[in-house]
Order: structure tokens, then sequence, then C-alpha cells
């Protein structure tokens, strides 16, 4: 039975980030809103996760094999380079904060934008949280940062196949939409490397990511994380 | 098979025994991940056929065939259909049946979410299981498995019912919640799928058996029908997606499962022969215990049962009847309104919602459906089907998740006999009005009269009593005064002698009286005594709302006061009197739009509204204050939370303009139509709703198409609405392609209209390359074009 996952409060500065508004302590309407919205997220949240240890087979320039699975392209083969094993991942904060999201724009709009900003902010704790309980459970390993579908050169078509091999819709209730979205909407589906010696960190800011010229947070000033 | 021996089935065995996984033994015999198992069918018949034998072997009286996944959706990319993998899987099994178990289609998720979380809508849903079921003919029986969607299951029982006449078993799967991971509660899915018809209820997969005891103990509680446990063995180890519960340990926990009062058994994933072998050794030792809990009366959403065991407000709100502003609404196709008025009373502490959409001149069967979807869609309460056309409640009753109520049966031949076995059909519970082909009648006495029929009626078509709900009905006090005694003696009878639960539309009580809300109150206070269970009202009333909190704390319902002391114990949220601002700090209008300060937007413009035309609110105070907040947003001023908030604001204060126009009847203020739509696959449409707000609040009226939007309902829309401006969003760049199909298809139809994108992987170079006309980088921007063009 895997380690429980729960949120207790919501990252506010990250959540605040997203809504391209990094250092702001809200005051006045919207502090009493962020305050409401955070109440309710946290009821509705509910952490669910499962992932999947696998021996990486080969790889080479276009991408890498592992048990069920092709990763393709040239991001992950550096991504996983030195690595033995990949650790297949996905995590959700459920499908009630997706109700609550859509119950939200019914009751003001405001809030809605806000309750999505803090759920995007929940998701990424749990995937924080998943970091910390993989690396508690292989004490002896080193793993890189996590590297979702989308990222790089890692198409989002692989999707289907990840999730596939994780059971996704069956052990977390994730699932994909025709167009290889995924379904509750704060989800994430990732991959990290394993291995059994100390690794180079890898490159990462917006210098290396393909949405650097028309990124939202850019615009303002700011950035998302990646 | 039919439903007799299905029953004899039952009746001749202490419990019936069905088998174990198939993937897990498909993939032990060499099946690679990622292949789809229903091909295995028709190239490698000889392996299902030995895995069934084996579990038959085993002791397994009914085998599921190899069609978990055999939609027409996860077929796709196998080129093949239901009809060329369902009829062979079910011919593999009876020869590995040969006569000593039955063999049952099996029926798993389509694997898409259905609206309004995925795309897939339920009358989609029903068309893929109907295929299913009509490939799967051959069969003993169908068994409906491993569900985590409410709508989804009903789909495809209904589906079963409507194109078979084959018994029926459904599982869903819960987690330690005892939920399912769409938020599905187990009182939900027993009392809709038992109301629906199905033959026996359960749970599959999701946990071992030990976690799942709990689940099993509250489904056997909600059901009186047989109950089915079909757990994993345990949960897959992340390294090797191993199972680790042992087929003895699995039996073990079985048996404490017999105890509670399962009937029948099996095992999903990980489990194989030797957990059925395991399981029929340890069973033969126990007695099957009849389970017989009384089940309460009840209604339901997949996530929230409402037990009828004390006062529950039905919120009336939700009706045209008198009232100018809703009958706009439904004129325009305003659904967002009506959601409006759904929010507000489930706010107010309605418990269940009255919905009535009839109004001469519009489609009332269409209103219906969209009305239940997207109520449904916002809010948990479980609603009350108003209606007198029985086309329209059957459509009702279709799209509804859950248990709803009827409103309404009365003693009319004619209704009784067109009405009930709709409530049967789709396991409702029913309003039974004492009234009929003579009308009210005067007495309490032969109102009781008329409940009995009603009740007697609708135990002969199968309905249970505790569904059964009597209306005494309120007669107006100004002019029948010794009418309301008469009620009271009525709803005091039902409750009491026929054991019934009551309900009452309170309001009329009060029909030309001054101070309404006194006699109301009091009538209210007066009909609880008397054995109320269910007022209809309106719950934005706060004496009203107070009266039914105040009479649960002073008969002991709500225990210590808590509801009473939660709702009341903070002075913020009694019932208190409008604030008087101060003059000399008060804030004017564009001031309270540029503070987020809502209420206080709206009270301003009401009072506004008694001096000021309401186009001089909307372009003199609203539109400056709008363009000030866009321009700090614009400056990194204010932040894109502050400018919806500020949206919100001028939104209530049109939502004032739009109620005194419609009370004047005149004609409402447009500045000019914007059709909006997320395009084809995108379901992500927060982006599009904030575009929509502030357009709205500039004066713009918006046909907002919605998310996962048909090119071709985005022109038929455009050309509909003789618009300027269409408005189209979407989110991943797997989507962009429906962009670009749906500005190709206006141009095509020669639409004489402008477009705009955005969205948050779109780029001034993309919106170009597409043909669009617009790019608009947020929805302050798409503002900006939207003046560009009606100015």
């Amino acid at each position: 039975m895997p380690e429980k996952i729960t949120v207790s409060d919501i990252d506010r500065d990250e959540a605040f980030r997203y809504m391209a508004a990094e250092g702001y302590t809200p005051e006045g309407a919207l502090a009493d809103i962020t305050e409401e919205c955070e109440k309710r997220l946290l009821a509705a949240v509910r952490p669910v996760y499962t992932y999947r240890v696998l021996p990486i087979e080969s790889k080479d320039d276009s991408g890498v094999v592992l048990p069920g699975i092709v990763l393709p392209g040239k991001d992950i083969t550096e991504l996983l380079a030195g690595c033995d094993n990949a650790v297949l991942m996905c995590a959700t904060v459920g499908a009630a904060v997706d109700a609550l999201i859509r119950r939200m724009q019914s009751e003001d709009m405001a809030k809605a934008v806000v309750t999505d900003a803090l759920a995007s902010a929940a998701i990424e704790q749990v995937c924080n949280k998943f970091d910390i309980l993989l690396a508690e459970k292989y004490p002896d390993r080193y793993f890189t940062f996590r590297f979702s579908p989308g990222y790089g050169d890692l198409p989002l078509t692989v999707q289907h196949e990840l999730l596939g091999v994780l059971n996704a819709s069956r052990l977390a209730g994730i699932t994909l939409d025709s167009s290889g979205l995924m379904l509750p909407m704060k989800s994430v589906s990732a991959v990290c490397g394993m291995s059994g010696s100390p690794l180079e960190r890898k490159k990462t800011g917006c210098a290396f990511c393909r949405m650097k010229d028309n990124c939202s947070f850019r615009r303002k000033g700011v950035r998302c994380g990646f | 098979m039919s439903a007799v021996d299905f029953k004899k089935l039952l009746d001749e065995n202490e419990f019936v025994i069905l088998d174990g996984a198939m993937g897990t033994m498909l993939q032990g015999m060499g099946m690679k991940p990622g292949e789809i198992p229903e091909l295995y069918n028709i190239e490698k018949p000889e392996w299902t056929e030995k895995i069934h034998r084996s579990y038959i072997d085993a002791g397994s009286m009914i085998v599921y065939a190899n069609t978990f996944g055999a939609s027409r959706v996860k077929l796709a990319s196998s080129g093949k259909t239901p009809a060329d993998v369902i009829p062979p899987a079910i011919a593999n099994a009876k020869r590995a049946a040969e006569g000593r178990a039955y063999v049952a289609l099996d029926i798993g998720p389509i694997g898409q979410l259905l609206e309004p979380s995925g795309e897939l809508s339920f009358e989609e849903a029903y068309d893929i299981f109907k295929e299913e079921v009509i490939a799967g003919r051959d069969a003993d029986l169908i068994v409906i498995e491993t569900m985590t969607d409410l709508h989804e299951t009903k789909a495809a029982l209904l589906a079963a019912k409507e194109n078979s006449d084959l018994p029926v078993l459904c599982m869903m799967t819960f987690e330690e919640n005892k939920r399912t991971f769409t938020g599905c509660a187990v009182s939900s899915a027993a009392l809709t799928l038992e109301g629906l018809g199905a033959d026996a209820v359960g749970v599959n997969c999701s946990l071992g058996p030990d976690e799942l005891y709990p689940v099993v103990e509250e489904f056997v509680r909600w059901t009186h029908l047989p109950v089915i446990a079909k757990p994993n063995a345990g949960l897959p180890d992340p390294e090797t997606g191993e199972y680790h519960v042992t087929p003895e340990e699995f039996a073990e926990s079985a048996a404490k499962m017999a105890r509670l009062g399962v009937k029948i058994f099996g095992g999903c994933c990980g489990t194989d022969p030797d957990y059925i072998r395991a399981l029929c050794r340890k069973l033969s030792e126990l007695k099957y215990v009849k389970n017989e809990h009384t089940i309460p009366a009840a209604v339901c959403t997949p996530e929230n049962t409402v037990v009828i065991d004390c006062p529950r407000i039905i919120g009336e709100r939700i009706n045209p009847t008198g009232k100018k502003r809703f009958k706009e609404a439904l004129k325009s196709n305003d659904i967002d309104y009506i959601l409006s008025q759904a929010v507000e009373q489930s706010e107010a502490g309605a418990e269940l919602l009255d919905v009535n959409v009839g109004l001469p001149g519009i489609d009332e069967r269409d209103m219906m459906i969209r009305t239940i979807k997207a109520i449904q869609s916002i809010t948990n309460l479980p609603l009350q089907i108003d209606s007198t056309d029985p086309e329209v409640l059957d459509a009702a009753l279709r799209v509804y998740n859950g248990k709803p109520i009827v409103n309404s049966v009365n003693g009319e031949e004619k209704s009784l006999k067109t009405i009930l076995p709709l409530v049967k059909k789709y396991g409702a519970a029913v309003v039974g009005l004492t009234l009929d082909e003579n009308g009210i009648p005067k007495t309490a006495d032969e109102r009781f009269a008329i409940a009995e029929k009603i009740l007697s009626r609708a135990l002969e078509v199968g309905i249970k009593r505790e569904n059964v709900f009597i209306d005494c009905l309120t007669l107006t006090a100004s002019a029948e005064q010794a009418g309301v005694k008469e009620t009271l003696r009525a709803v005091y009878r039902v409750k009491h002698e026929l054991g019934l639960k009551t309900v009452l539309g309170v309001s009329n009580i009060s029909f030309g009286l001054p101070h309404r809300e006194l006699v109301n109150c009091n009538f209210l206070q007066m009909a609880m005594v008397n054995g109320l269970d269910l007022p209809i009202m309106n719950p934005n009333v706060p004496s009203m709302t107070g009266a039914v909190r105040a009479y649960k704390l002073l008969m002991g319902i709500d225990e210590n006061s808590v509801d009473y002391i939660s709702h009341y114990g903070n002075d913020d949220n009694a019932p208190a009197p409008i604030k008087i601002v101060n003059a000399e700090n008060s804030l004017d209008l564009g001031g309270a739009v540029l503070k987020g300060l809502k209420s206080e937007g709206a009270r301003m413009t009401a009072e506004l509204l008694r001096t000021t035309p309401a186009m001089e609110i909307v372009n003199d105070i609203l539109i400056p204050a709008l363009d000030k907040a866009g321009a700090m947003f614009e400056s990194g001023k204010m932040f894109l939370p502050q400018l919806i908030l500020s949206a919100g604001v001028a939104q209530a204060a049109f939502e004032e303009i739009k109620k005194k126009i419609a009370e004047e009847s005149g004609e409402p203020v447009v500045k000019g139509t914007v059709v909006l739509a997320t395009v084809k696959g995108d379901v992500h449409d927060i982006g599009k709703n904030i575009v929509k707000v502030l357009l709205e609040n500039y004066g713009y009226r918006v046909i907002d198409l919605g998310k996962d939007v048909d090119p071709q309902r985005v022109v038929d829309a455009a050309i509909e609405y003789d618009v300027r401006l269409v408005g189209l969003s979407a989110l991943m760049t797997t989507t962009l392609g429906a962009m670009a199909d749906t500005i190709a298809l206006l141009k095509k139809n020669n639409v004489n209209c402008k477009t705009v994108v955005g969205g948050a992987v779109l780029t001034p170079d993309y919106a170009e390359q597409i043909g669009a006309d617009f790019y608009a980088r947020d929805a302050k921007a798409t503002v900006d074009v939207a003046k560009r063009i009606y100015g």
C-alpha cells in the first residue's frame, strides 16, 4: 500500500505566481476570496498517485525503450543519461476539484480564477511530496527532476501509452480525452531517471523551454518554475 | 438466461461464484502490455477458452466473456468493431462452459470521461453501450463493472435493459473513502442502480478484500438486491506490478463479507483459479445471511444522498411562474441565469431544487435536458423534476444523474397511467397530488383517500412505498380559510396513517394577503408540526429557512444545535439588516467596481436605477470604471483576479439592470453580439469564460457555445445570430488544428464576421497563419477587439 499524500495548506505564493502576480499579497475583497477559495479547495482536494519503476532496456538519440513503452525524443535520452531505471508517475488532486472550479464559475469568476491557480499549486505540492517519498523509499539512489510529456521534444502523444503502463485510469482515476489531455484537469504525469551514482543537474530554465517565445509568465516578467 | 433463471440460481445456491481476472491470465500466457486483450478472442480463441475452463473447474458458476474493453472507442485503433470481437468471445466462453456455467457479456468503462468533466455526452455513451449489448445478445447475462462514473453506469444499464431481456449485474469501483474516483457515494450507487432495474449490485476491483470491507458494509445498508464483491488480490507493487494477497487470505476476507450479507463473490485484478478454488472451499462452510436492513426514503446525486428523515427544503425558484426575469432568461436561452438561481438557493439552505422550465413558445423538452445537465454540473443537490408533460419527464429522467423526484402524479386515471410507469422505469421518487378528475377535494378525508389510491397504484407497478411522497395541496387562506385546517389534517393523516413522506408548496397560503412572509412562516411551522417533510419554498427568505432550522433545533433533530449555531452563531451570518453606508465614506458605483465589492455594487445600482436611465449607468459609470480597471491591469497595477473581481461587480450591476428592464418589459441593453467557443477537442474553458464575463460587462451579448464545440456549430450560431465577431479559444497545441478548421469553415461558408482567437499556446504568428482576423493575448484585449468592431 503506497504512502498517502495529503495537502493541508496551499502554497499561495506559487498560486499568485500562476496568476502572474508574483510576490503579491492579496488584500481587501481578494484576500477574503482567497481565504474562502483555499478552504473550499482543501475540502475538495483528494490526492491520488501511482508510479512504476522500470528498467531502461536501451536508449539512443531517438528515444528510450522501457518495458511496454518507448519514450521518444532527444531530451528524454539526455535526461536519463547515466540512469539504469526510469520512474513513471502520475498524480491528481481529483475530480472534485474540477467540479469545484466549475461551480465557482457560476458563483463568481474571480473565485474560479483564484481556485484554479490554487489547485495548480496544490498538484505541484503533491508532486513535490511524491519526490520526497521516492527519495525516502530509495535512500541509496539518485534522481533526475521530473519531465512531463509536452516538455522539450517529448510529445504529448506519448500520454496514452504512459498512462496505460501506469494503469492510471484504474489506479488513479486519470483518463485522457480525445485530444490527449488529462482529466481530472489538475493532474500531472511525468518521468524521472533513477541512478546508483550522483547525477549532473540538467539544464532547466526559459532558455531551454519551447514555450519561451510565447509565454504568459515571461510577458509579465516572471517564470513558471521549469 | 431469464430473470427467473437468475433468481433460481440465487435460490438454489448459498453463494454464487463468479470468475477471477482475465487480463492477468492472458499476460501470464504471453500477452504483452499495451495489446488489446479482446483481439485474442479471434487470434487465440483457445487461450480464452482455456482460461474460462480453468475458472469453471475451480468452481465459477458465471464466467465473464473477454469483452471488458470491447467498446468501439477502445477498439478504434485495432480496426475491429464490437460485432467482430464480442460474438467470438461469447462463443469461446460457451465452448468452455459446456452448460456447466453461465456466460456473461462483460461491459467495462468506455475509457473517456462523460460531460461535464469530459467530452462524451450521455447519449453517445448510451449508444456505445447499446452496440455492445446488441453484439452480445448470445450471452446468458450482462455484467457492467469497474465503473467510477454513475452517469456512465446509468447509460450502460439503460442500454442493457432497453436492448435485451438478460439479467444485469452492476459493479462500481470504490476507494477507501467509500467513494469512486469521480466522487460517487456507495449510497447513491445503490439507490440509483437498484432503481434502474439492476438484478444485483456491488463492487469490484479498486482495492484488496480487507480494504473493501467497509465499502461492502455500506452497500448492504442501501439495497435489498443481492450484493456482489469481486476485489483485487491487494494492490500492485510499483516495481513488479504484482499483487500480494494470497488465495487463502483472500478467501478468509471474503468470508467476513459473507457474514455482512454478500451473496455473489469473485476476484478481480491479480486473482486466478486458485483464488476461486479457495473462495469456494471457504464459503462452503458458511450460510448466506439475508439482508434485512430497512432502506430509508432518500434521493440522490452521485456525490450527495439526501435522506428524507426530517424537514428538507426544496427550493422553488427555478420556475418561470410569475417571474418576468426568469421568463426572459428562458426565451433567450440564458442558462447562466438559471444556474445563478441554483447557486443562490443552495447557498441559502435548499437541500433539493425543484426544476420547472415550462413556458409557452419554448421547446420545454430541450430546455429541460439542458437545464438539468447544467445544474448537475455545478451543484450536487438532488432535483425535483417538475413538468406536466410526460415526454419532458421521460427525457429529464433519462439524463438525470442519480435518483430524482418526479413532480408530479395525481389521482386522475390518465396521470396514474402515464406517470407511474416512468417513475418505475427510471427508479425515481414521485410526488402524488391529492386531486383527481373532480378537482381538489374540500376535506382532509377525501384527500387522504386519493393519497391511498395513488399509493396502491404505485405499489402495483412496482414502485416502493418509501418512494411515494404525497402533496396534500395548499390552498389560499384568503380565499378558503377553512381549507387550511383540512390541508394540515390531511398531512397529519398521510404521514401517520400511511407512513409516507409529505410535500407542500408553502407560499401559496398567503396569496392576496398583506405581509405574506408572516403568514408563510407560521403556516410552515404548523405544517412541519403536523408532519411535513419537504416544504417547497423560497430558501432565499431568511425567516423561512430560519423557521426550518429552528424547528429542527426544537424537535431535537439538530443535535446539540450544531447546525443552528453554525448558521446563526456568527453575527455575520445572521439575517442582518442592510448596512447603511455613512454618506461621507460612501463609495460610488465606479469605486465599488474598482474595489471588487459585489453586493455594494448591486445595491448601488438598484438605487441608481430609480433615478438614472439604465444606459446612462452602463455608459457613464460601469464602462469607464471597467476601462480604468483594464488600464490598471495592462500597466501591471492590477492583477487578473482583481480585474475579474471588478468585472464581477459590473456583472452584479448588470443583473440589477436586467431585472429592472424585464419588469418594465423594455429592450435589453445590447451593444453587439459575440459568439464564443472553446474549440473541438478542448475542454479547458476557464479562459473563454473569463473573456465572456468581461464582454458581458461591457454590454455585449455573448452566445456561449461552451467547450469542445464542433466547427459547424460555430458556423450555425454565427449565421443564426448574425454576429460580426466570433471568439475562439484553445488551450493546448493539440487543439490548435481544430481552431484552424473552425476558421476555415467560417470562410468556406462565407460567414460575414471577423474572428478573434486566444489561448495559452497561441501566438500572433500562428493566429495570422490560420487566418484569424485578430489575436488577443488576454481577456482585456478581446474587449478591445469587440470595441473596434462594434464601437
